[in-house]
């Protein structure tokens, strides 16, 4: 214990002086930014920036490149809540409940809580990442293939508390996104799949177009569809902040999203965008009124906001204790580590107790940083709302294809996100939800290789996946999941027809006359 | 009339004069450098430091553009296809080899051939490394090679993914000790890194300054190299043609340029990149990615090349297409 003081009393040293600070401050700017726009992510700002790092030191990259990533799950919620438009992928679950919540003049109160939500999943995780690093990391290794793939099969059981409406329709959407998850390479052997001819097929179609597509695009084309131009939501300052029960309703979201995000964070392979699908269901699973659920329930944009801030420091525990990537974007950050001459590895912590603790020291600081940056601007933001609609979604929609198309630089993207926000739309139209292809497409190549890698692994035997403890648990929590949701189909045997959806459009009605 | 006669002269002039400048001036504007690879890898960390280097030669900017996608084949063809005026140029991995052999394999519309591009320089080429998880037995190859006789497809090994450079290494291993491993492919260097990490596989050859830090904190056990010459910084380690198997593998990179370059354009570019793999920042640079230069000029990096070339396609045959097995 003093001795982990002793090093954050070193680390902080580190992460106040004024070259990392300014850097810090820097990377948190950019990083929220780069989560306001849509379609830029993360790892496209990690990945553009990482080239101007090559000038600083190590602990001075890593901070900055650091700040840009949690930055990033912050400003990703600002989108989403007030447009509907998921500024990254993480922040998919958000547009639901945030932007219904924008609707009925609490776009303020949204803004604020994800920040806040982010604040606190931020700093708590990185308690959890300083005292628990490396015995976390070890633990994290030992999920191989079949342990993922009971973790994503638990993702996908996710589902069905994920529905606001019909199941059936739930399950269809989930699985045309499942579907459109197997177009690419296949990687167990190589043969191209659905690719019609097209190169850029090859490596899967990108979550980010479709999110963009199915949730901005199609909006856009809902409310031009609107025989009347929908009214301009003047918000009144008093109605900013969120009112008491607000705040209380969100503390236990807030609290369970930070777990859950930095638990799905550290395995590796797993993201960020998982754990707000998680922290979405469960919140909705454990909520007394489910019901308000994808009509502007607070605990809706809590819970997932909050996690995939918590899943980014998650994230950094197999990087630092281990020197592995656990996804793409550590990865980069690993390369930014060897270009400096620091090899990653298990050795880090020891051989570079500056880097780390700096590291560490520099997050709290940045979270800081990033509360103090995102609340005042709330006002600023929801002001957003006050431009007319024939100038803001011409605006959007032409930032929307600016940055789908800066993310891979590809004219194929920008294509497909026009064809997801035209399918958004007729889907919206006939009562479909859209963000179980969102979830679909996220776990389809995942769920494939690991299934496949573990059948590899046993030559083909399925008691691989119930003779491996860690497995085994998760496939019974899964089980246990799948009949619990199946619980109402057997004791309200009477009222099964609501959940096929048959008598689910009255209902649906009635609550958009209110 | 005259001031038209005049305006035609002055064109044609301006014209010829900017044909005779594009080719003494070069380059008179920035020079892209096509990395296929994402922000990061092996390709963009050497793409960065020898382009800064080739800017200080030529006192003109030049610029790194990643261009990824599809295993590297869009950056590939992309410059492949570009105008051949010595603007465009590719810095790539040996999967440059690999990609027009596997659309072969598999009857495809080849994204580019190999001769839609010429060699201008190696750059590095690094030997793979053969690391078992630690916590197996066995101490060398031959140990290794007598216990992976006696269960042919037991012993397990990962890769990048199929057809992927890690996964050609291996599979020269396999052809020359006549062994039969069980191949579990990954998403990447860094996932098949975590996955024999983890125990999940027992073997895995990656590049040298990406298992290093794991063999010195005892996780993985080295049992020999592929190169011609020992590692540097492993020098115990014995290679696989002492050990009396004639395999070689080497992870390089290199640049290329798109055929139809004018012959004076591809000089000068051979020169400049001559002197800026001495540039004392490149190697500084390259020091620190424990990555060492291994410079060719053009006509043997061809040689070099074709022979890589040819050792991978026989590779990629030897392993076919992949048929889905039927279980038993």
């Amino acid at each position: 214990m003093l001795e982990t003081l002793q090093n954050l009393y070193l680390g902080f040293s580190v992460a106040l002086s004024p070259v990392v600070l300014f850097y810090a401050f820097v990377g948190c700017v950019i990083g929220t930014l780069v989560g306001v726009l849509p379609g830029v992510g993360p790892l496209a700002g990690i990945s553009l920036l990482l080239p101007a790092t090559f000038g600083m030191d190590a602990t001075t990259a890593l901070v900055m490149l650091a700040g840009i990533y949690y930055g990033a799950m912050y400003g990703g919620s600002t989108t989403s809540i007030l447009m509907r438009i998921p500024g990254e992928a993480a922040s998919v679950m958000t547009c639901i409940d945030g932007y219904e919540m924008t609707k009925r003049g609490r776009a303020g109160a949204a803004l604020a809580i994800a920040a806040v939500g982010s604040y606190l999943a931020g700093t708590l995780s990185v308690v959890v990442l300083m005292f628990l690093a490396p015995p976390l990391a070890n633990f994290a290794l030992r999920f191989g293939p079949p342990e993922y793939f009971a973790l994503l099969l638990l993702g996908l059981l996710v589902l069905a508390y994920m529905s606001t409406g019909s199941m059936p329709k739930s399950l269809a959407m989930a699985a045309f996104g499942l579907l459109l998850g197997m177009i690419g390479i296949d990687p167990m052997t190589g043969f191209f799949r659905f690719h019609y001819g097209l190169v850029e097929l090859g490596d899967g179609i990108g979550v980010v177009p479709v999110a963009v597509g199915l949730f901005g695009i199609s909006e856009i084309l809902l409310t031009a569809g609107q025989p009347t131009p929908p009214k301009v939501i003047k918000p009144r300052l008093r109605e900013l902040l969120p009112f008491r029960e607000e705040w209380r309703a969100s503390f236990g979201p807030i609290g369970r999203g930070t777990l859950l995000g930095f638990l799905i964070g550290i395995i590796p392979g797993s993201a960020h965008i998982i754990s707000s699908f998680v922290s979405y269901a469960v919140e909705k699973r454990l909520s007394k009124h489910p019901e308000q659920f994808g009509h502007g329930a607070v605990e809706g944009v809590a819970g997932p906001e909050s996690a995939n801030n918590s899943a980014t420091s998650g994230a950094f525990v197999p990087m630092l204790a281990l020197g592995v990537p656990s996804g793409p974007i550590p990865a980069v950050m690993l390369a930014a580590m060897m270009i400096h001459g620091i090899n990653p590895g298990p050795l880090v912590i020891k051989e570079q107790p500056a880097l780390f603790w700096g590291f560490i020291a520099s997050m709290y600081v940045g979270n800081v940083v990033l509360l103090i940056l995102n609340l005042p601007m709330v006002g600023l933001f929801v002001n957003l709302l006050r431009i007319p609609y024939p100038l803001l979604y011409p605006a959007i929609l032409i930032f929307a294809v600016l940055g789908v198309y800066a993310v891979n630089g590809s004219v194929v993207d920008v294509w497909i996100m026009a064809v997801m926000g035209v399918l958004g739309y007729l889907l919206r139209k006939f009562d479909f939800e859209t963000a179980p292809i969102v979830l679909g497409l996220v776990l389809a190549p995942m769920l494939e290789m690991s299934f496949r890698q573990s059948l590899r692994m046993s030559d083909g035997s399925y008691a691989i996946f119930v003779s491996r403890p860690i497995a085994l648990i998760m496939l019974m929590v899964g089980l246990a999941l799948l009949l619990l949701s199946l619980r109402p189909v057997f004791t309200k045997a009477m009222d099964w027809r609501r959940s096929l959806g048959i008598e689910g459009k009255t209902s649906l009605g009635e609550e958009k006359k209110i | 009339m005259r001031i038209r006669l005049f305006v035609t002269l002055l064109v044609l002039i301006l014209a010829l004069s900017y044909w005779a400048q594009a080719q003494e001036k070069y380059p008179d504007r920035p020079i892209t450098v096509v990395a296929p690879f994402p922000p990061g890898g092996v390709a963009d960390l050497t793409a960065r430091p020898v382009a800064a280097a080739m800017e200080k030669v030529l006192r003109n900017p030049v610029v790194v553009v990643n261009k990824t996608g599809a295993a590297g084949a869009v950056g590939m063809s992309y410059v492949a296809n570009s105008k051949p005026d010595g603007y465009t140029l590719l810095l790539s991995l040996s999967s440059i080899s690999i990609i027009p052999e596997a659309d072969k394999l598999f009857n495809r519309k080849p994204a580019y051939t190999m001769d839609q591009l010429v060699p201008v320089a190696l750059i590095s080429a690094d030997p793979t490394i053969f690391v078992v998880n630690a916590q197996h037995p066995w101490k060398s190859v031959k140990e290794f090679v007598e216990d992976a006789k006696k269960r042919p497809e037991q012993i397990s090994f990962s890769s990048s993914g199929v057809y992927g450079t890690l996964h050609m290494a291996t599979e020269m291993l396999m052809h020359a000790s006549g062994i039969k491993l069980k191949h579990v492919p990954y998403g990447g260097a860094g996932p098949a890194l975590t996955a024999i990490l983890g125990g999940h596989v027992d073997t895995l050859a990656s590049g040298p300054a990406v298992v290093i830090p794991h063999i010195k904190a005892g996780k993985l056990r080295p049992l020999a190299g592929w190169g011609a010459k020992r590692v540097a910084s492993l020098p115990d380690v014995p290679t696989f043609k002492e050990l009396g198997y004639d395999i070689e593998f080497y992870i390089w990179a290199g640049v290329f340029a798109p055929r139809g370059t004018p012959q004076p354009l591809l000089k000068k570019l051979r020169d400049t990149l001559r002197q800026a793999v001495n540039e004392p920042d490149f190697k500084a640079a390259m020091d620190k990615l424990q990555t060492p230069v291994a410079y060719l000029d053009a006509p043997e990096f061809q040689k070099f090349w074709d022979k890589d070339a040819k050792m991978l396609a026989d590779a990629i045959r030897r392993i076919g297409k992949l048929e889905i097995k039927e279980v038993k």
